[in-house]
This record gives C-alpha cells, sequence and structure tokens, in this order.
C-alpha cells in the first residue's frame, strides 16, 4: 500500500541543515498496523507528515497504492489525501467553532457527500464512537478523551483507507488513552491500515509491527506477536 | 457548504466581540458616511437630467464688456429667442423665462406673498418636461390673465377644491386665472418656480413711443433665461454668430469685440458650471465625492487590517481544514463569505444609521434626500459602495489566510513574515495620511470661512435693517424725518439697490479717454446724503452728496472704478452714467457689494434721494421698537400688503451660506473618517499587546518600568503617525490651494496649521492606543508568562 524508497528530507535555516530523514526506505501493507517510534527529533513527525501527503520529500520515491505521489502538488495532494487518508493528532485539533457533528461532517463537505447521506454517515461514525448523546456539543465542552474520539470519528467518517496517528493517545490519562488504542484496533481489524508514531511501548505493543528510527534512519524493525 | 461557512463566519462573529465590535463599527460608519456622501454627489450629479431633450437643450448666455470689464450672463435679451426661431435653422424650439417681482396674491381670505414667480413663452411646458397635471400643453395660457400654479401653490390656496378655473388677485389690483396646474418642480432641477404667468405681460408693456418698441426688439435689456433645443449636428458656432450679427444690425452701439459674443452652455452643465465658465456646485462635488471615496477606504484598511492582524489566530483551523482536504479554493471561498456577512451586518446597522440620520443630513446639507427602498438609484449607491469595499477589503486577508502551509500552522511555527507586517504598516500610514490630509483640511476650510465671514467688507453692517418702500416712496421725506425721531432708530437712509450682494451693472458709462470700442461693465448704486456716513463707507478722496440739486449730476466712483478706468485726478472730471451727463465729487475705498469669492467691481454712485429700499440703523437694544415703528408706518401706506424687512447681517450671511453648508459637512465628515482610523488603531493596538504579551512580561521580571514598556509599545504606531503627517503635508497643501483659488480674498496657509494638525494627529493616535498599552504594561507580567 505504501512503499518509500531512499527518502529524504532537510530542513535548512541561513547557517545550518539538519538531516530529518536519511535515505530511508520502509513499505506498510494494506491491513497493517505499524507503530513508529524513537526519541525526540529523530524524524518520525517528517516521515508522518511525508506520509501524510502534507509535506514533500526532497528526495526519493513515495509509491501510495503503486501511484508516485512524491512530486504531486499541493493540489493533487490535496485531492489524494481527502480520499484516502485520515488524521488523528496527540491535540485533537478540533475545530472550536464547530460543534461535534459538524467537525466530524466536515471531511464529508470537502468530498462533496450529499447532505442527506452526510447525516446520516456521521450518525453512524458518531455512534460507533459512543458519543452521540454529545453531538450538539462544542469541543471545549467535552473531556480530552471525547474529544479525542471525536477525532478519530472525524478520521474515519470518509472511509479512508489509511489512518495516521501522531502520539494519538499524548494528551490523555491512560483509561482514555486505551479507550482510544481500542477504537484504533477496532479499526484496524475492520481493514484500516494504521500508521501510529508514538513514544508508548505500551500503545506500540498495539501494532502489528514496530519500526525505530534514530536520525532519520531506520535502525530496527520489531514484529510483535 | 455555503452554509457551513455562513454558520462558522457567524460564531466567529459573535466569538470575538471586541474585535466584531470595532470592526462592524469601523464598517458600520463607514458605509453610512460613504453612502450619505454619495447619495449628496448622485443628487447633485442628478440635476436636470430628467428633462427628455437634456443633450439638446442649451442655455445661451449673453456676453457684454471686453477686456477686463468682460461680462457673461446667465440670460439674453428678449429677441434672441424669437429671432433663432424665426432666422436659425438648427433651433427647433426657444424659451424665454424672466423672475417676477415679489408679489402678494389673494384668494377670498387667503394672502400670500410669491417671491419665486416667472414670465415665460407657452414652448416652456413642450421643450422641457416638467409636469403638467391640468391644461394644455400647447395652449398653456389661453389669455394673458392666465396662470399657472404648482400643485403645492395650489394647495395654499385652494385646499383640495379644484385649482383650475378658480382667480387669484395680485396685489389687490389684477386679476388672474388659473389655467393649469404643474408638478412642483423637482429639487434637482435648476428651473424652479412657483407661478408661471405669460411672457405677453411684459411684451405688453412696450408701446411704440418708448425707445424699445417691443420685447421682440428690445436688444438692451438682458433679462431673459433663454434656452433653444437645438438640432444635434447644427453648428453652435454658427448659432452664436447669427445672433451676433442679428444683434449687431438692430443695435451696433452694443460693442461686440472678438470673445464677446454669444455663448452656449448644455442644460447638463447650468448646475455645475456659472455661465463665465467658473465653477458652480461642481467643486463641492469633486471635494465630497472625494472626502466619500477617502472615507470608505479608511473603513477597508481597517477592516483588512484587523483581519489580517488577526489571520494568525485562525491558522489552526485553517490547516485542519487543509488538513482534512479542503483546497485552497474552497478556503478562498469561506474567507470571502466571512467578510461577506461582516459586511451584511454592517449594511444592515448602516441603514439603520442612514435612516435615523437622514433628517439631519438633509437639514445640514439643504436636501431632500428619501430613504426610498424601492428607488432604483438608491440602491445603485448601496450596490457600488458595497461591492466596492468589500472587493478592496475581503480579497487580500483570503488570499493570505487560505495560503498558510497547514504544517507550519498547527505548531504554532506560523510566523507573520516581514512582509505581512511592513504590509500592515502601510495600510496603517495610508489611513493617517488620509486622516492627516482631511485634518489639515479642515482647519483651513475652518480659518477661511471665519476669515470671509469676519472680514471688514468695507462698510457697517450691524443693526442694520431694509425693507422695501412700497406706497411709503410716495412720502419718503415726511417718513424719514417720523422715523429719525423714534427712539432706538439712529439713522435713516434709502437707495435704489441692495449694498449685500449687490447684482446690477450698466454699460451705459462713459469719461474722457474712454476707448471708443470699450464697453465698459460697472456696478450702481443710486443713495441719498445720509447712505456713506450710516453705513461708515469711507471717501477716499472729494466729498459726499450733499443733499442740493447739483448732486443730480454728482457722481462718486470706488477705487476700483478709477484704478481701472485709468481717469487721473478724478475730481471735477466729467463722467456720464447713461443719459446724466456730470462730473466726479468724490472716490471711496473700495467695499465688497458681493462675497469675498469675487473681486471687488468697479462701481459708480449716484444720487437718488428717493430709493425704494429704506435702511433703519438701530441702536440694538431698542430694534424691536425700531421695528413696530416701521411696521406702523408701512400699514398705513401699503395696507394689504405684509411687511416684511430682513436685517444686513442676514443677508450677508446667506451670502455664504453654501460654503458654511460644506464647511459643516467637510468638519463632520472629516471627523467621522478620522474615527474610523481610530478604531482601526485601537483594534491594531489591542492585537499588538496580545502578541507582545510575553515580551512585556519578560521585560517586566527583567526590571522594566511601566513608563518605558508604554513607550515600547506605542513607539511604532507614533512612527507611523509622523511618518503619515510627512506624507500628508504636501498632499494637504496641494489641496487646500486648489480650494483656497476659489476665492478672491483668502487666508495665508502658514507652517502652523501643519504643526497644529500634526499634534491633533498624534494627540489622537496616543490617546486610542493609550488604553491599551497602559493595560499590557499594568499587567502581572507572572500572568502573561503563564498563559504562553
Amino acid at each position: 500500500m505504501i512503499k518509500i524508497t531512499n527518502l529524504e528530507k532537510f530542513y535548512r535555516t541561513e547557517e545550518v541543515e539538519t538531516i530529518a530523514l536519511n535515505k530511508l526506505s520502509m513499505e506498510v501493507k494494506k491491513g497493517e498496523f505499524v507503530a513508529i517510534m524513537g526519541p525526540s527529533g529523530c524524524g518520525k513527525s517528517t516521515l508522518l507528515n511525508i506520509l501524510g501527503l502534507l509535506d514533500d520529500p526532497d528526495a526519493g520515491s513515495y509509491l501510495f497504492n503503486d501511484i508516485e505521489v512524491a512530486d504531486f502538488n499541493e493540489r493533487k495532494r490535496a485531492d489524494l489525501r481527502k480520499h484516502n487518508i485520515g488524521f488523528v493528532f496527540q491535540s485533537f485539533n478540533l475545530i472550536d467553532e464547530l460543534t461535534v457533528f459538524e467537525n466530524v461532517e466536515l471531511p464529508l463537505i470537502y468530498t462533496g457527500v450529499a447532505a442527506a447521506d452526510r447525516v446520516k454517515k456521521v450518525e453512524a461514525v458518531l455512534d460507533k464512537m459512543q458519543i452521540m448523546h454529545r453531538r450538539n456539543h462544542y469541543p471545549q465542552q467535552l473531556s480530552g478523551g471525547q474529544q479525542q474520539r471525536v477525532a478519530i470519528a472525524r478520521a474515519v467518517v470518509n472511509t479512508p483507507k489509511i489512518i495516521l496517528a501522531d502520539e494519538p493517545t499524548g494528551n490523555l490519562d491512560s483509561s482514555n488513552g486505551n479507550d482510544v488504542m481500542e477504537l484504533l484496533t477496532d479499526l484496524n481489524e475492520q481493514g484500516t491500515t494504521i500508521i501510529m508514531v508514538t513514544h508508548s511501548e505500551h500503545d506500540a505493543r498495539y501494532s502489528h509491527r514496530i519500526i525505530r528510527l534514530l536520525d532519520g534512519q531506520t535502525v530496527v524493525e520489531n514484529i510483535m506477536i | 457548504m455555503i452554509k457551513n461557512y455562513i454558520k462558522i463566519a457567524w460564531r466567529n462573529l459573535l466569538k470575538s466581540k471586541l474585535y466584531s465590535f470595532v470592526n462592524i463599527l469601523g464598517l458600520t460608519i463607514g458605509l453610512t458616511i460613504g453612502m450619505l456622501i454619495l447619495l449628496w454627489v448622485q443628487d447633485e450629479m442628478s440635476f436636470d437630467t430628467f428633462h427628455s431633450k437634456v443633450n439638446t437643450i442649451y442655455r445661451v448666455n449673453g456676453v457684454t464688456g471686453s477686456g477686463q470689464g468682460i461680462k457673461i450672463w446667465d440670460n439674453a435679451q428678449g429677441p434672441v429667442a424669437t429671432t433663432a426661431l424665426r432666422e436659425i435653422p438648427g433651433v427647433r424650439n426657444a424659451v424665454r423665462i424672466s423672475h417676477g417681482w415679489n408679489s402678494i396674491y389673494t384668494y377670498k381670505d387667503k394672502l400670500l406673498k410669491e417671491e419665486n414667480t416667472g414670465y415665460t413663452d407657452p414652448s416652456f411646458f413642450v421643450m422641457f418636461d416638467f409636469r403638467l397635471i391640468k391644461g394644455s400643453k400647447t395652449k398653456p395660457f389661453p389669455t394673458d390673465q392666465s396662470v399657472i400654479i404648482t400643485e403645492s401653490t395650489a394647495k395654499r390656496y385652494f385646499g383640495d377644491d379644484e385649482p383650475v378655473g378658480k382667480v387669484i388677485q395680485q396685489d389687490h389690483e389684477t386679476n388672474f386665472t388659473v389655467s393649469g396646474v404643474i408638478a412642483d418642480f423637482p429639487d434637482n432641477s435648476s428651473i424652479k418656480f412657483d407661478m408661471l404667468f405669460p411672457i405677453n405681460i411684459i411684451a405688453r408693456q412696450y408701446n411704440a413711443s418708448n425707445f424699445w418698441k417691443s420685447l421682440d426688439t428690445d436688444w438692451g435689456n438682458y433679462g431673459y433665461s433663454t434656452f433653444f433645443d437645438i438640432k444635434p449636428g447644427t453648428s453652435l458656432q454658427q448659432v452664436c454668430d447669427h445672433l451676433i450679427n442679428a444683434q449687431k444690425k438692430v443695435a451696433p452701439w452694443i460693442k461686440v469685440s472678438p470673445g464677446n459674443g454669444y455663448r452656449l452652455q448644455p442644460m447638463s452643465d447650468i448646475h455645475f458650471y456659472q455661465a463665465d465658465g467658473s465653477s458652480g456646485s461642481l467643486q463641492t462635488v469633486k471635494t465630497f465625492l472625494i472626502v466619500g471615496i477617502i472615507t470608505l477606504l479608511i473603513a477597508c484598511i481597517n477592516y483588512v487590517n484587523l483581519s489580517t492582524a488577526r489571520a494568525m489566530l485562525r491558522a489552526k483551523e485553517v490547516s485542519i481544514r487543509k488538513i482534512i482536504g479542503a483546497q485552497r479554493r474552497q478556503l478562498f471561498a469561506q474567507f470571502i463569505i466571512e467578510s461577506v456577512v461582516f459586511f451584511c451586518v454592517s449594511l444592515f446597522l448602516a441603514f439603520g444609521l442612514l435612516y435615523i440620520l437622514m433628517p439631519y443630513y438633509n437639514d445640514v446639507s439643504g436636501k431632500h434626500l428619501q430613504l426610498d427602498m424601492l428607488n432604483a438609484d438608491l440602491w445603485k449607491v448601496v450596490a457600488v459602495t458595497f461591492v466596492g469595499t468589500l472587493a478592496i477589503s475581503s480579497i487580500y486577508p483570503s488570499l493570505l489566510l487560505s495560503s498558510f502551509e497547514p504544517l507550519k500552522a498547527l505548531k504554532g511555527k506560523l510566523t507573520m513574515g516581514i512582509g505581512q507586517a511592513a504590509f500592515r504598516k502601510i495600510l496603517v500610514t495610508t489611513q493617517f495620511v488620509f486622516s492627516v490630509t482631511l485634518i489639515i483640511v479642515t482647519v483651513v476650510i475652518g480659518k477661511q470661512l471665519k476669515f470671509i465671514r469676519e472680514k471688514d467688507p468695507g462698510y457697517d453692517r450691524s443693526q442694520v435693517f431694509s425693507f422695501r418702500t412700497g406706497q411709503l416712496g410716495e412720502h419718503l421725506d415726511a417718513v424719514k424725518a417720523k422715523l429719525k425721531s423714534v427712539p432706538g432708530i439712529r439713522a435713516v437712509t434709502s437707495s435704489d439697490n441692495k449694498l449685500v450682494d449687490n447684482g446690477r451693472a450698466t454699460g451705459g458709462v462713459d469719461w474722457d479717454g474712454k476707448p471708443t470700442d470699450m464697453m465698459f461693465i460697472m456696478h450702481h448704486f443710486g443713495i441719498d446724503e445720509n447712505f456713506m456716513p450710516v453705513m461708515n463707507i469711507k471717501l477716499k478722496a472729494g466729498k459726499n452728496f450733499s443733499g442740493s440739486k447739483a448732486d443730480a449730476t454728482h457722481f462718486i466712483l470706488n477705487e476700483t472704478a478709477i484704478a481701472m478706468t485709468g481717469i487721473k485726478d478724478p475730481i471735477g472730471k466729467r463722467f456720464k452714467y447713461q443719459e446724466t451727463e456730470g462730473t466726479i465729487i468724490g472716490v471711496v475705498k473700495d467695499f465688497n457689494a458681493a462675497s469675498f469669492k469675487q473681486n471687488i467691481d468697479p462701481a459708480v454712485i449716484y444720487y437718488q434721494p428717493y430709493g425704494y429700499k429704506l435702511y433703519i440703523k438701530t441702536t440694538g437694544k431698542d430694534a424691536a421698537q425700531a421695528i413696530a415703528a416701521c411696521k406702523q408706518l408701512w400699514d398705513k401706506y401699503n395696507s394689504g400688503f405684509p411687511f416684511e424687512y430682513r436685517f444686513m447681517d442676514e443677508e450677508y450671511d446667506a451670502l455664504y451660506k453654501t460654503d458654511q453648508r460644506s464647511g459643516v459637512l467637510f468638519n463632520i465628515f472629516s471627523a467621522v473618517a478620522i474615527v474610523i482610523s481610530c478604531l482601526g488603531l485601537f483594534g491594531l493596538a489591542t492585537y499588538t499587546a496580545q502578541i507582545m504579551m510575553k515580551e512585556i512580561g519578560i521585560r517586566k521580571v527583567l526590571g522594566a518600568s511601566v513608563g518605558g514598556i508604554i513607550a515600547l509599545v506605542s513607539k511604532d504606531f507614533l512612527k507611523l503617525v509622523v511618518l503619515a503627517i510627512v506624507i500628508a503635508s504636501p498632499i494637504a497643501w496641494w489641496a487646500i490651494n486648489k480650494w483656497l483659488e476659489e476665492f478672491v480674498f483668502r487666508i495665508d496657509v502658514g507652517s502652523s496649521v501643519f504643526l497644529i494638525s500634526g499634534a491633533i494627529a498624534i494627540g489622537i493616535a496616543v490617546l486610542t492606543i493609550s488604553f491599551q498599552t497602559i493595560r499590557a504594561a499594568t499587567a502581572n507580567p507572572v500572568k502573561s508568562l503563564r498563559s504562553e
């Protein structure tokens, strides 16, 4: 599903050039649940952003479903992104001015789903995330765990092929964190590919495979049993 | 999608209350004032355009004199119209209009004075598009005793009764039968009357024994506003040439030199340009149009400034939307719609404000504008204002907001680049350039208007009132004697002309050494021997009239006349005024018989002990007694006619009424523009204080004083204001000189005006930002650092 080869990414300021990704290669198959781990500054977030088509690499190849996307322009990336990729962030990133329902509805609006279908889909996913009763609340009226469930709902409402999660439990207590991990596992079992960046060994254990990065390179891959 | 945009726009509006309030307030005031000004301009531009033949109608402007003494009248002689109709092929139709005397009219128990009557040709009703409600267009005056009155005049006399056929009496003597009713003349018409009489009444006053045998051959009296309807393609020059040739044939003594023939002025121009081509109301229209646009621009800049300043706070939302899949154009559309929501709210409020302000505005501007929601013209103004300002205000912020790179914005790494900050500085500076310019211009206009109002016109008008003598004139000596004994009356004098705003002039003057081909136009006054002492008009040489018989051939000239005629040692020299040969006995210092916008014209003063206008100088505190005594005498000799008097001060103020009005409007508009600028500055200061909260906190922890912090935050703004003053000064200097050109007598604009205006601008700016800076400087640093 995802295959990157010799991916490079540099960050430049006036004086220094920092290598974020150094000829990184890896592959993620359809239906996999992969965790990416490593110390701060090892390049995991950079990798996730490139995988999520939010950022473009400086060199190397990125095949998404066998299509080369490394050189896609902003418009094409946005297009591919909205149909295929769902995002879950550590800080939830819900829009404060929109209600739970409206936040979850947003991706459907941008992909042009008809209003009646949108209501059905949003209600279904809110139901699944068990936050239906909060549909008319605003994000700041919810607990962290609830907010993250809304964010996951928003990530999956478009039935993306892949979910990219950036430390999804980072801002949650352990009980809420476990709930979120259960949700992701459920989604994975239903066929969604998941790539998750995490600092938590505990969370990483929910995945099939851990990729450990150091200085922009893969140092080790653990296969989980 | 749009629903979602509107929804979020509305919630954003409610969420950031201060920001929304400042933004909407600025926009509302801007839109209101912008629309008020544009409605005013539109009304001015619409003058006389309602005539379907406006493009083919011309006014004939007669010209007399030559060289320095040239005079271009806004009217022509009686035969001009008839000659043109008879002899010039391109002239399809012609109308003459002459103003009538002020008369009183009676119907049953009603007695009303009419000051706005006219005599005209029947073609008036065909050439112009004034709506004749009742009566015949082709035969409006069945007899010479017919009159056509306006709808509201009819109401005044007859209430709801049928006016046609009713008989009204003029001055208790002459009966006129109402033969038609015309709709009230529109406000935006240069031609306005309450009653129209057939011009035949004037024609009948001629008889064969007079010098001028008939109206149609009287080339001497420039007393008729004359309009031609000219076939397109006709050479206007040929029409004028034909007229001057006709005049030369019949009246060869009216000197004609190249350049003083007739002139044709398009109907559409007569409101904007005076007959001599100088600007009429055009100057004011242009000025206001510019002020209106500036006000709107300031409001737009405000909006752009505040929305871009706030852009950082929206960055997270933009990023999330982008990550979720929004295209840039979708975001662009979203922010445009957000602006539309802001503008719609402001427009709605602006309408409310317009509705409330309209009566006051009409009062100040002297217009009768209406907020008629069914009027297409109103919506034109609204649409132009709305779309124009919206386009200017919304595009840049929308482009900026939709351009954020999602990742940076989300991580809070988004910093407004130098370009961004510089752009906002340019906007603030521009705004203050406008404001400072307006302040300077306002100060200068105020000073100039005060200057002309208070400048000594060369005569003393205080405590003097005047009235027409009417039948008193036949007992004038007795009346004067009687009035002089009334306590409260200091002096009595009479004249046959107005001193304030004297419009009369004659070409019938001669002196030794006058070039034979020269026609010299002079103002003329007839006064009694008391007039100059009472009015305190100073003699420069010679003496005043003595009241003796010999005064009948004595003349007094003003300084300008002496200078322009070039008469050396004038006292005792020959002078001929119309048919009277005489000598010059005195020279008076120049006094201003018109407004200070005009040069002082040459004037000849002759002796006329029986002038029709009585001037009474009162002691001031007993003025009421003096007026009562005059009224008593008036009633004795003019029973049935109302007694009307006017103080010269009022007449004098009326000269500058339009200027005073424009001055007041200008003050208001400038004040509003400045207030809007301040709103923008306030918003920006608020934002800056927020952004700098951490820096201020750190500085305070390190020991900065409150004063130091205030200086730190204010400094950047004040730099911009000073820059604006520097840029605005030459612009304002140019603008005020342009405006002052209209006045012959004007103030010197010194550097003090600029210094004062600059100080005002800085003062306003400091006041505006101080609220926010002081708040930021006195905030507890622990709090501000923690919130970071």
